[in-house]
This record gives C-alpha cells, structure tokens and sequence, in this order.
C-alpha cells in the first residue's frame, strides 16, 4: 500500500500498561489535510495512541508511519503536540517559553507570533506560573500553532477549561490551520460544540476503534449529530 | 550547537534557585565563622576547618543536583517538552553534565572569593608555604580540571540509573540504585580488561605537571594511564548508553 499521501498510518497498534491493555491492535490511515476527532471515553487509549505516535510511550507492536516514515527525530520535526498535561517550565515568562520552543523547530513562523498572542489574550511579559489554567492551555496552542509543522497533534486541548477559553482555542484552530499543508488530531472525551472541527471522526474505546469515518457520512448515515452518536456509543 | 546552548540556558536558568540558596548560606557561614575568629569566641584551627564544611557538601549536593534535575522534568511533567523535541539525546544529557559544571564552578568561584575577601591575613599566612602565587593559581587550576573529570563521570552514572529506573514500570528506585552500582562495578572490570591494550602509554610525571619540585626537592609521583584510558571509555560508553536510551526507550508516567 502506498501511504505517502497519508498524514499518518496505524496498523495493528498494541500498548500494554502494567495494569491495562491500552491499545488493542488499533488500525487508522488519516489523509493529509484534514482535522480529525479521535473522540472516546476517559481511560480509552486517545492520549497513549498520540504519545506512541509522538515517541513519548513505546508500542509493544504494531507499526506506525508518519508522512511516509517511520517514527524518528526527524519525524518528531514534523508534528506539533500539545499534551493534556502541563508540560510548560513554570519559572520561564510567555515569551522564553515562545523562543525555547522556536529554537527546536525550523518551520517555527515567528511573524505568527505577535497575533496568535493577541488573539489568545496573553501577555508575553507574563510568567507561565501566573497563568490560569485556560491561559497555560492557550499559550501550549499557541506554541504548536505558530509552526507550520504537516501533523498537529493535541491531547485534550479542551479538558478542565472554561468556556471563554475554549471557545477562543477551537477559533484558533479554525483561523490557523491550513488544509492544504497540514493535518490536525484532536483527541477529547467531551465533544459538545466542538464538532464542528471536525472533518473526519475515530471513535475508540477500550483500545478498539468502534466506528470511525468522514463525519458528514456518519450524521447522514445515523441521522444524528456526532455528539449524539458519541453519547449513545459510549452510553 | 544553538539548541544545546538552549538546552544549557534552561537547566542553568532552573537551578538558580538552589544555587542561590547556597551560595547565600556559604557567604553567610563564613562571615559568621569571621566573626567568631575577630570576637576570640572559636580557635581559629576549628574556624578554618568549619570553612571547609560548604566544600565538603558540596560533591553531595552535586550528586544530588544531577538526580534532580532530571528526577523534576518527570516531576513537573517538562519531560513531556523534552521528549519531543527533535535533538539527540546526548544534547540533553550533556546540557544537563554542563549545567552541573557550571554550577560547581560557581560555588567554587563564591567558596575562594569568600575565602580571599574574609580570611584575608589567613589566607597571607598560608601563601607563605607556597612557593607562588602562579604556582599556586596553576595547581588549583589543574586539580579543577580534575575535579570536573571525576564529577563528569558521577554525573554520568547518575544520569544513567535514573534512566533505566524509569524503563521500568515498578521499583524504580531500587533498579537505578542496582544501575548505579552494577554500572560502576562494569567500568572498573573495564578498565583492568583494557589495561593491556594501553601499557604502551607512558606513565604521567605529575610531580613535573604540577611543579612539585618547587614545594619540596625528590618528590617523584607517577600516574600509570593505562588502566585510566580503558575506565574512560567505559564512562563514555555509559553517556552514550544514557542518551541513547533517553531519546529511543524511555517513557513519560503511564
């Protein structure tokens, strides 16, 4: 199979925890220029699909291919991530937290900076410590949305954060992300009027994918939203 | 080399807390100890040793600076920044060597300026045993130069046993404490295996290299490198093991 024109290609993907299977033999091929939702329960294996994707877990099988490669330091050039956790340095201010970041990447888009800051609210004089959680939350999208990196992955961008922010974090996305030369991954377990993001859904649950596909097709298909179909799969 | 610089900016820019805190309570110790030389209330035999405390502690506090410092990138989550970075892993880990070195030197530099600026007639005193003042810069410089080799390889085997501890999912503690002390007990193996592949190096004159003959006539003191050459490359080894376990199969918290 050639999968060059493939953001991303997962086969048989397992990871095994001490305690949980995490990931039981996933599949997924994501072509590029698209958003997808990888929607699915808390504990259902969203967030250890995009570490073994980024590098951050090992797989314990399966292979993964990213813009037609292997994972590698070259392909971790290629994918923004922003992780549900907080894994800004506390002491640094916005702005080292802004050029740490821009030394790593070379398709860091300084010129994006200054309105990505203005559009989030952020001051970048500010210390990251200061920052409620909504603005810690903008700031990480800000640091993977100012790259013109082909994969953007984000973990839970939405989780614990209060609506302002959350409204102006989807309308970032919506404003920076360019179809023809990028593909975005946004895993949630809420998907309420997020939705609307999404170009193509994966619905995972307990390691499995349950149902996935272009998310125009499933809302015809089922005649219900995504959000419905997400509450009566995952009831 | 931007991105190392970086890497090193960061880790030194984390650890100005502590080296802070340290250098403060090593200045605030020797003026004290002063005070108690110029009010009569210590001998100063017993004052210049209690100098000496702060360097005493200080390879402790290095040991422990160089488990912290990675120990609170899982801590705080950063590993999460870290580990998706697209820089080898000897970069990081050698940042962090770097950041430690620096951080050793500048409680160093706070030890001697401290010492020159309060124990002044002292320190006049015990220049009289030396035969100079550049003989006495050049064997401090060299003995720092040492210093920084032995704490390169503690830093290394440290940085080595948190890393396999965090390969694996239970007992962490107790596997990078067994890392620590079967990587040790490997190098020095390594060092007696290798010795004959480098008795061909000549012994090095340390009396000559540190100018011993001016301090006293007939010191002699040799130092065999052969088995020092086969103990470095084994410390080699390990920071290339460290890094490259770093970047391919260590993992964030599950």
């Amino acid at each position: 199979m050639n999968t060059t024109n493939h953001a991303l290609v997962v086969r048989d993907l397992k990871k095994k925890y001490p305690k949980v299977e995490a990931l039981k033999g996933v599949d997924l091929t994501l072509p590029q220029g698209e958003i997808w939702g990888l929607l699915g329960p808390n504990g259902s294996g969203k967030s250890t699909l995009l570490k073994c994707i980024i590098g951050l877990v090992n797989p314990d099988g399966g292979e993964i291919e990213i813009l037609g490669s292997a994972p590698s330091r070259q392909t971790k050039a290629q994918i923004a991530f922003v992780p549900e956790v907080e894994n800004l340095y506390r002491w640094m201010t916005i702005r080292q937290a802004i050029d740490f970041t821009a030394t790593f990447y070379d398709d860091w888009d300084e010129a994006r900076v200054p309105g990505l800051l203005q559009f989030m609210g952020l001051d970048a004089t500010k210390k990251v410590s200061s920052l409620s959680k909504g603005m810690r939350a903008r700031l990480k999208l800000i640091l993977a949305l100012a790259r013109k990196a082909p994969l953007i992955l984000l973990d839970e961008p939405f989780s614990g954060i209060d609506p302002a922010s959350r409204d102006r974090i989807v309308e970032g996305i919506v404003r920076q992300f360019k179809s023809e030369e990028q593909t975005m991954v946004i895993s949630t377990h809420a998907v309420g009027d997020t939705e609307q993001l999404f170009d193509a859904v994966v619905f995972l649950d307990e390691g499995t994918i349950n149902l996935q596909g272009n998310a125009e097709d499933l809302r015809r298909q089922y005649g219900k939203s995504i959000n419905d179909l997400f509450k009566e799969v995952f009831a | 080399m931007k991105r190392f610089l970086r890497l090193l900016r960061k880790d030194l820019q984390a650890s100005l807390l502590p080296m802070g805190f340290l250098s403060g309570i090593t200045i605030i110790l020797m003026f004290l100890i002063r005070f108690k030389i110029s009010t009569g209330s210590w001998p100063v035999e017993a004052s210049l040793a209690a100098v000496a405390i702060p360097l005493v502690f200080l390879p402790l506090w290095l040991l422990w600076q160089s488990f912290q410092t990675l120990r609170s990138e899982w801590r705080e989550d950063t590993v999460y920044t870290l580990l998706v970075l697209p820089v080898p892993g000897w970069k990081v880990m050698l940042a962090k060597l770097s950041a430690i070195w620096v951080e050793y030197t500048g409680l160093l530099a706070v030890t001697v300026i401290g010492t020159l600026l309060f124990f002044a007639p002292l320190v006049q005193e015990a220049m009289q045993v030396v035969p100079s003042v550049a003989w006495l810069v050049r064997n401090g410089l060299l003995l720092y130069l040492v210093s920084l080799a032995t704490l390169a390889s503690v830093v290394i085997f440290v940085q080595l046993a948190f890393i396999v501890g965090k390969m694996v999912g239970r007992l962490q503690g107790l596997v990078a404490i067994w890392t620590l002390i079967l990587s040790g007990w490997l190098v020095d193996k390594l060092g007696v295996l290798l010795e004959p592949l480098f008795r061909w190096l000549p012994t090095l004159p340390v009396h000559r290299l540190f100018r011993l003959e001016e301090l006293r006539q007939g010191i002699v003191v040799e130092w065999n490198l052969a088995p020092e050459i086969g103990t470095w490359l084994g410390i080699l080894a390990m920071l290339v093991l460290t890094s490259y376990l770093f970047e391919h199969y260590v993992e964030v918290n599950g």
